[in-house]
């Protein structure tokens, strides 16, 4: 290592001024990272849902009735593609601010011009991000599978899709600020986010079920996340479009509000 | 004339503004742990700063509330003028801390790159200031591997240089060759020598006391989250009649923790 030549210094006096924002390259490295491990990160989501699909809707399909009067291949598609951007959605918000904080790299953010809510927006930015890319994936995959093309209500679908992604990321951040190990991240995965899922009526319609258990179902807010879908894809759930999308967007507003309280006050401690 | 925005206010007589300005300093955890009290603190424009103090003395609280990491508790922190939670100041600011923190999911090039990027610097400066780093630093040749398959003295090469990546001029060193042999400490101390010469500001902490000795023009002793005595090394010298900074060290640190 030879002495450094003397560097051209900053000048003191001057206004900060980025030749590309600094949130910019954040957003750029979150979605870097994922796509660094997509074997793990986009391939492995999309091939676990593509055999939901295949098993339960193809398999499976051929002995259950249609339900609502779509086969039954094509009513799970819409909860799998909600269940497979939760998943990644959270687990890509928990793991990358999880990891900053144990690696005491989150410090390089916190001494750069980067300001608190641009971090937290980068950071959720990557959620949404992954899983708009493994959305994508299953739908790709999902969709000649079960012979499903058209989408009954395109407005309904995009502007849920855009509360289920927001939502996920939002939660995955807050987990990721909340875990204190690597065992707490995987523990709210498979303890939290995987029950409500398949609780939240994934593969069935919850009118099919004793009254006690529907308006418990309620109560889950994957239902809501997956009935925004259903009600895009298919025009027809177990509730209303306008609640379902009030649902959604309220939850991930308060999702938002809360992760932003974090970030804010700093409690983002390794 | 109106001043620049974001300029700092203008001293009297016209001279630059203290590198570091640090008054009334406070800083208590929720555990109710007080890491810092009432803390004062000046570093001249382009000074080389030795903080000596034993573990649990502030240090790391200290560094930690000038660059944002820690939340003051009370207390002010301006950066050449700007108030230390300012875009200004952070891009001046560069912090190689004692562990090595880095991105795992990047190679060490990315890592330059993009700690250059959060602090506003373009793509092609960014890359083209990365691989002269990476030359500097002899990392060249593992510019596309993850930092933690380099061994110890090559990710503390890799800490330096990603504070450097921004060219700061308030460059903060946190017990930067701790772990590190002989010979790449001596290699950092010329490095960081040659960035003083060329007008860096320096504030170090080390343990090892001759070396803030022969390095340092001043050198603060903390203890108990507040500054006991500074001065440059002669003066700290004939003020306690002592040989050399080990011995005011022990007179003024080690003594009182054992007396207390």
């Amino acid at each position: 290592m030879s002495a450094a030549e003397a560097p051209v210094l900053p000048s003191y006096e001057e206004p900060f001024r980025a030749e590309r924002s600094p949130f910019l390259w954040l957003l750029e490295r979150e979605v870097l990272r994922f796509l660094n491990i997509w074997r793990y990160s986009v391939a492995g989501p999309v091939l676990s849902t593509a055999l939901f699909v295949i098993v339960f809707g193809s398999a499976l399909g051929r002995h259950v009735d249609t339900v609502d009067g779509v086969g039954y291949g094509k009513f799970i598609v819409p909860g799998l593609f909600a269940q497979a951007i939760v998943n990644v959605g959270f687990f890509n918000g928990t793991t990358s601010l999880f990891e900053a904080r144990r690696d005491r790299y989150i410090h390089d953010l916190f001494a750069s011009p980067l300001r608190w809510w641009e971090i937290n927006a980068a950071m959720v930015g990557g959620g949404i991000a992954r899983g708009v890319v493994v959305g994508a994936g299953v739908l790709a995959v999902a969709l000649p599978l079960t012979h499903s093309g058209s989408v009954a209500d395109p407005l309904v679908l995009v502007l849920g899709t855009l509360g289920v992604l927001l939502a996920a990321a939002q939660v995955g951040v807050i987990a990721g600020s909340l875990a204190k190990s690597l065992d707490h991240v995987y523990a709210m995965e498979s303890l939290v986010v995987l029950p409500l899922g398949l609780l939240g009526g994934l593969f069935y319609s919850v009118r099919e079920l004793p009254p006690t258990w529907d308006v418990l179902s309620r109560f889950d807010p994957v239902f809501w996340l997956v009935q925004v879908e259903r009600i895009g894809f298919l025009g027809r759930g177990d509730v209303g479009a306008g609640w379902a999308l009030l649902v959604v967007w309220t939850l991930a507003a308060g999702l938002s509000v809360w992760s932003a309280a974090i970030f804010a006050a700093g409690r983002l401690k390794p | 004339m109106s001043p620049t925005p974001g300029a700092p206010a203008a001293l009297p007589g016209g001279g630059s503004p203290p590198a570091l300005l640090v008054r009334g300093l406070s800083k208590t955890y929720r555990d109710g742990f007080t890491a810092v009290s009432g803390l004062d603190l000046e570093i001249a424009d382009g000074a080389f700063f030795g903080l000596l103090g034993p573990n649990g003395a502030g240090k790391t609280t200290l560094i930690g509330s000038v660059c944002n990491i820690v939340r003051p508790t009370a207390g002010t922190l301006t950066v050449f003028g700007h108030d230390h939670r300012s875009r200004e100041a952070r891009r001046l600011l560069g912090l190689a801390e004692q562990e090595i923190n880095v991105d795992r999911f990047l190679s060490i090039r990315q890592i330059l790159i993009y700690h250059a990027g959060y602090h506003g610097v373009g793509r092609r400066a960014a890359v083209r200031r990365a691989d002269e780093l990476l030359q500097l630093f002899r990392l060249d040749d593992k510019a596309d591997v993850r930092a933690y398959e380099l061994s110890g003295g090559m990710q503390r090469r890799l800490v330096l240089a990603r504070a450097l990546m921004h060219r700061p001029r308030l460059l903060i060193l946190d017990e930067p060759t701790a772990g590190v042999d002989v010979e790449l400490r001596s290699e950092i101390w010329r490095l960081v020598k040659g960035l003083n010469a060329g007008g860096t500001t320096v504030l170090l902490t080390t343990h090892y006391l001759e070396e803030a000795e022969t390095l340092c023009d001043e050198i603060a002793l903390l203890r108990g989250g507040r500054i006991v005595d500074r001065g440059s090394a002669a003066s700290l010298r004939d003020r306690y009649a002592a040989r050399d900074i080990s011995e005011v060290y022990n007179r003024v640190i080690t003594a009182e923790e054992v007396a207390s």
